[in-house]
């Protein structure tokens, strides 16, 4: 089926088998493999994009369902200052080890920062736990974004 | 894993989408936000032959919430609700719970309702505030079914393979009102959880479906108020369940509790 997207800006078109979910057209046909995936369930949260600003699962969408949408994956991030001091905040506050959440983690904190209404940065620790990291304890990351929403 | 092969068509209006249902019956399955179907193709829990995408289905979107009767229509997304100024603070309230705001970026009032998890926030909420399901098929037009009997058990509803939910509508839920759940962590699915507005009381997450306790609604009618004999009651009369998440003493003990707790934030 054909499927036209914008990723990170650059449309993109080609013929997708339908049963193919968004995150693996991703890495595997677009070769932007820092959308990871850990469950491919909806539970881990290492997979979210912004479809149209909003932060989803991309494990959990068939890349047909994405047909004239607007994607911003990790990669998309590189020129984006909001995204910049994120990931200086992350690292200052050692809000990563190996990494794999990261990128779940950079895009779910992008989609809450440009919330509207705006979000409590007190209701961080509760609206982060769709995203699972097996390394830092959250404390960092959770400390980070509150710091960086102000 | 993944999902097997499967075809997709994505009709443009309820007519096509009901028409390619007729053809298909249950060779096909419904496609809303995904958050439920896409797990179950990629465990291979379902395997339809076609599914049929309702994005494009102008008919089944967007929700009426200023007036006294709100009326939402199946694909109406859960963040999109978060966002209306015009949302009752009672389905805001239970909304919070539904998943995590990723989830509920895509999750579809009418996908919660249609696929019935006994944990689910909104056959709860339809069951509380006795809303109506209208349901369409090409054979056989719309019937228009109250939540009770449009409810019947775990991942089962009044909806035949034909058939599409298209809106739930409800009385404005106004003044007060209880909703609280015990969950593992936040956006998890509830263990047990419990609701009151307008003098009825709705458990869910502990039995087969959400459950309303009418002794407990008869004993409030009657003058009771929250304590240790409402408590008693509510034990008495919730259903529950054993699974590997809680035992079913557990959901009992902890559902009458939360019923104590929602009855005393309603009065
Ligand atoms: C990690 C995670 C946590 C979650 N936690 C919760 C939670 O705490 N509480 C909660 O309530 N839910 C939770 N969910 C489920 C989520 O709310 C789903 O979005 C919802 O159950 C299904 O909505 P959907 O739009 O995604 O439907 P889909 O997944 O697209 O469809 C679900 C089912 O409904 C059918 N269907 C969909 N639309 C219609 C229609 N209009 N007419 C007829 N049939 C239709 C489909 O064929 C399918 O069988 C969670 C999901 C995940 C992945
Ligand atoms: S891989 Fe998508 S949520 Fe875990
Ligand atoms: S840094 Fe390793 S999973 Fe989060």
């Amino acid at each position: 089926m054909i499927c036209r997207l914008t990723v990170n800006g650059t449309p993109w078109e080609g013929d997708v088998p339908p049963r193919l979910t968004l995150a693996d057209l991703l890495r595997d046909h677009l070769q932007l493999t820092g959308t990871h995936l850990g469950c491919e369930q909806g539970v881990c949260g290492a997979c979210t994009v912004l479809c149209d600003g909003e932060a989803v699962r991309s494990c959990l969408m068939l890349a047909v369902q994405a047909d004239g949408r607007s994607l911003t994956t990790v990669e998309g991030l590189d020129a984006d200052p909001d995204a910049a001091a994120l990931r200086d905040a992350l690292v200052a506050g050692r809000g990563l080890q190996c990494g794999f959440c990261t990128p779940g983690f950079l895009l779910s904190a992008l989609a809450l920062r440009r919330a509207d209404p705006p979000v409590d940065p007190a209701r961080v620790p509760e609206l982060l736990a769709g995203n699972i990291c097996r390394c830092t304890g959250y404390g960092p990351i959770v400390a980070a974004v509150r710091a960086w929403l102000g | 894993m993944k999902p097997a092969p499967v075809a997709y068509r994505r009709p443009e209006s309820l007519d096509e989408a009901l028409a390619d249902l007729a053809e298909l019956g249950d060779r096909a399955r419904p496609l809303a936000g995904g958050q439920s179907l896409v797990p179950l193709l990629a465990l291979r829990l379902a395997q339809p032959e076609v599914l049929v995408g309702l994005e494009r289905v102008a008919e089944l979107r967007g929700a009426d919430l200023d007036g006294d009767r709100l009326e939402i229509r199946a694909m109406t997304r859960e963040a999109e609700l978060e966002r209306s100024a015009a949302l009752p603070p009672l389905l805001g309230a239970a909304l919070g719970h539904v998943g995590h705001f990723q989830i509920r970026s895509r999750g579809t009032v009418g996908g919660s309702l249609a696929h019935m998890d006994p944990a689910a926030e909104w056959p709860a909420l339809a069951l509380l505030l006795d809303a109506t399901l209208t349901v369409a098929s090409a054979r056989r037009g719309r019937r228009r079914l109250p939540a009770a009997s449009f409810i019947l058990g775990p991942l089962t509803t009044a909806l035949e393979p034909d058939e599409l939910l298209e809106a739930v509508t409800m009385a404005r839920p106004d003044g007060r009102f209880g909703f609280a759940e015990v969950e593992r962590r936040s956006g998890d699915f509830a263990l047990v959880g419990a609701g009151c507005h307008r003098g009825r009381v709705v458990v869910f997450a502990a039995g087969p479906r959400p459950q309303r306790l009418p002794g407990v609604e008869a004993f409030l009618r009657d003058g009771g108020a929250p304590g240790p004999e409402l408590q008693r009651r509510a034990h008495a009369e919730i259903e529950a369940r054993d699974d590997l998440h809680a035992s079913a003493a557990y959901r009992r003990q902890v559902g009458a509790r939360l019923v104590d707790q929602v009855v005393a934030a309603a009065s």
